[in-house]
């Protein structure tokens, strides 16, 4: 039997807005799949289908925010108009704003992850390809338009702003503000601050200042606690790699 | 650049203290060289709205209202606070939008047929944007998120800066009064609820108030009718006829003595920014973040004693007024008189200067403003340490109506004072019976 993409969509949707209520109610390690299913009204197979494990769960939900956070984006008609801060700021609270009625599940998942040995933080990674593509594509055309030069790291952007991303949310989730009003406040400001260091040319000059570091001290010390020659080249080859592009 | 609104106690602390920091050592500074007492205020004026503009957003309006409530203050003070007008940080697209979902529920794009994301105006603690919805044009107001929390730190500086600049004139009441009307300018729903209270009670075919779409207002967003005229600067730059400027002053004129004698309320904030331009001489009034109601008991004791400032009654007689309204502190009577004539008597002859004849000319008399704050900048050197409550009422109706004479001025108005003596009387004959 083959079932249509968007039924699947559909199915996926409802499976996880049943797993995320499960959660809220009774904790992430006392929901099971199987009443997660039952909630959705499917079987046992399926849901294990769709999700091997409560983990596979969580970041599922994660990229499902995102893609609506960029479906959301896509209808601001005139989001062209938007200037680069105010496209990645736009993101980001539209992404906070998805989260907010789940916000319990989302302390959940945040007390895990920063906490807590359940998740790894690493594996969080793994679900932002959709989010770094957008903020890489913002990027590009910012740099295209003119709107800013093109930064040194260029392209080790997109994921830096990932994980001030996931600063953000740790604060979101922590923060007891009216509206969370200090988070929008936080936002507002860190990235005034991001804008200005992108507008100037800091970036270029802390590139220089890298390099001096690099040359001088880095090295030094990295030939002095490298044991085999092998990882020396390798790690060189590394910092090269971040330093250069 | 970083346009963010520096928060959170900490932070504006460290901003304040540096402020603070920065005026004691130039008030040492002039006690050593004995310096040029002009030249030590302006050089103050500059470092407190220095750290003011630092600190943005409430600083800029508490910059206003102490520019206003304090009749006391040096020019060059007011002079930095003029410039500081517009000077309220911008709310980025991204912000906008995040507002309004937060406030109406619903991004721009699914609350209104039509939203601008720029705004076309700044306005107290926000801006406002131009939408439509039903074919309506709107203007929707909105507020930076955290001023209201932002207040109270904002305004330990101003307590603590001004307590030192006053010489022992009164502050706390002033302070207290100005912190009051912040709180109040920053909900919008209490700026709803003026607003239609003036549009229902202004009886004027040539005063033009918005209306208020309370479904799509709350405390931080304020939805009203979009009127279209021109502002102030643009007016004056088109060069009107002798006539039309005559006939704005007048309407606003009369409309704030209306206002004041029959509605008991007073729009306490004379920023031109208020005010629209419409076709065919209408003027539309926007903003009603601060108006202030006066109290019948109050209204009746200043009524009479601007009839008898007007008519020259002995100065005891008008002391005695002055101690009723608690401007002048009952003390012993020579005491009060020297009060009166040092102190009090040059603002009063000021305020009333306008009201004295059948009409005013402000193009013949354009020194008025300047004259005015000569004088009370004369009056603020003199050394008086007795501190007492002034009525904040009072303060308030003729921090206003100097603020209106000094538009009238910039616009080279001529004003008929017969409707307001009319109405003064009224006021008078009514409140004997």
């Amino acid at each position: 039997m083959k079932i249509s993409q968007s039924a699947k969509e559909k199915t996926k949707i409802k499976i996880l807005q049943s797993a995320v209520d499960l959660i809220i109610e009774k904790g992430f390690d006392n929901a099971s799949l199987r009443e997660m299913a039952k909630n959705a009204g499917v079987s046992n197979p399926t849901i294990y289908n769709y999700f091997p494990s409560k983990e596979k769960l969580l970041y599922a939900y994660i990229e499902q925010k995102h893609k609506e956070a960029v479906a959301s984006l896509q209808e601001i008609e005139d989001f062209h108009t938007y200037t680069l801060r105010e496209q990645l700021q736009t993101l980001i609270e539209t992404e906070l704003e998805l989260y907010l009625e789940d916000r319990e599940f989302i302390i959940q998942i945040a007390d895990m992850v920063f906490h807590a040995s359940g998740l790894k933080m690493g594996k969080l990674y793994e679900t932002n390809a959709r989010f770094i593509e957008t903020v890489d594509e913002m990027l590009s055309i910012a740099i295209e338009a003119e709107e800013i030069a093109e930064p040194p790291f260029r392209e080790h952007l997109p994921k830096l702003f990932w994980d001030y991303y996931i600063m953000v949310v740790a604060y979101w989730v922590k923060d007891d503000s009216e509206m969370f009003e200090n988070t929008t406040q936080f936002i507002d400001h860190s990235l005034g601050l991001a804008e200005a260091v992108l507008h100037s040319d800091i970036l270029s000059k802390a590139s220089d200042l890298g390099m001096f570091f690099f040359k001088t001290h880095m090295l030094n010390s990295l030939q002095k606690f490298a044991t085999k020659q092998e990882s020396f080249s390798k790690i060189k080859r590394k910092l090269g790699e971040v330093l250069h592009g | 650049m970083d346009n963010a609104l520096p928060t959170g106690k900490l932070s504006r602390g460290k901003v304040v203290g540096k402020a603070l920091l920065k005026i004691g050592a130039k008030k040492t500074k002039r006690f050593v060289t004995n310096g040029d007492k002009t030249q030590n205020h302006e050089e103050i004026a500059d470092i407190i709205f220095d750290a003011l503009g630092e600190l943005k957003g409430v600083s800029v309006k508490i910059a206003q209202q102490v520019a206003l409530g304090m009749p006391f203050l040096p020019p060059e003070y007011l002079e930095k606070i003029s410039k500081s007008f517009n000077a309220i940080p911008s709310i980025n697209k991204a912000l906008v939008r995040k507002i309004i979902k937060t406030e109406l529920g619903h991004y721009p794009q699914d609350t209104f047929e039509s939203f601008e994301m720029t705004a076309f105006a700044a306005a107290s603690l926000g801006q406002v944007h131009l939408a439509t919805k039903d074919g309506e044009q709107l203007a929707v107001k909105v507020q930076y998120p955290g001023i209201k929390k932002s207040i109270e730190s904002d305004m330990s500086l101003i307590h603590f800066g001004m307590k030192r600049f006053a010489k022992g004139q009164n502050v706390d009441h002033i302070v207290g009064e100005i912190e009051a009307r912040l709180y109040e300018e920053v909900d919008y729903l209490l700026e709803a609820k003026n607003c239609d209270f003036f549009r229902e009670n202004i009886d004027n075919k040539n005063i033009v108030i918005p209306k208020v779409y309370p479904a799509l207002s709350t405390e931080k967003v304020l939805t009203t009718s979009f009127l279209e005229g021109l502002n102030f600067d643009s007016y004056m730059a088109n060069n009107p006829t002798q006539e039309e400027i005559n006939n704005y002053a007048q309407l606003i004129f009369d409309t704030f003595f209306y206002a004041l004698y029959t509605l008991k309320h007073i729009h306490a904030d004379p920023n031109p920014g208020n005010f629209l331009f419409l076709e065919n001489g209408k003027l539309g009034l926007i903003d009603f973040g601060c108006v202030k109601r006066v109290e019948d008991e109050f209204l009746t004791q200043y009524n009479q004693l601007h009839l008898n400032l007007l008519e020259e009654n002995d100065d005891q007689s008008i002391i005695q007024q002055y101690v009723t309204l608690g401007m002048i502190e009952e003390e012993n009577e020579e005491e009060m008189l020297t009060f009166y004539t040092e102190i009090i008597k040059p603002l009063d002859t000021l305020y009333k200067e306008p009201l004295v004849g059948d009409s005013y000319d402000f193009k013949a008399n354009n020194d008025f403003s300047k004259r005015g704050f000569e004088m009370i900048f004369e009056v603020q050197q003199k050394q008086f340490h007795s501190v007492h409550k002034l009525n904040e009422q009072f303060l308030f109706i003729n921090r206003t109506l100097l603020g209106y004479y000094a538009l009238f001025e910039k616009m080279g108005a001529r004003i008929e004072t017969g409707y307001v003596k009319d109405l003064m009387q009224k006021h008078n004959k009514q409140t004997q019976k």
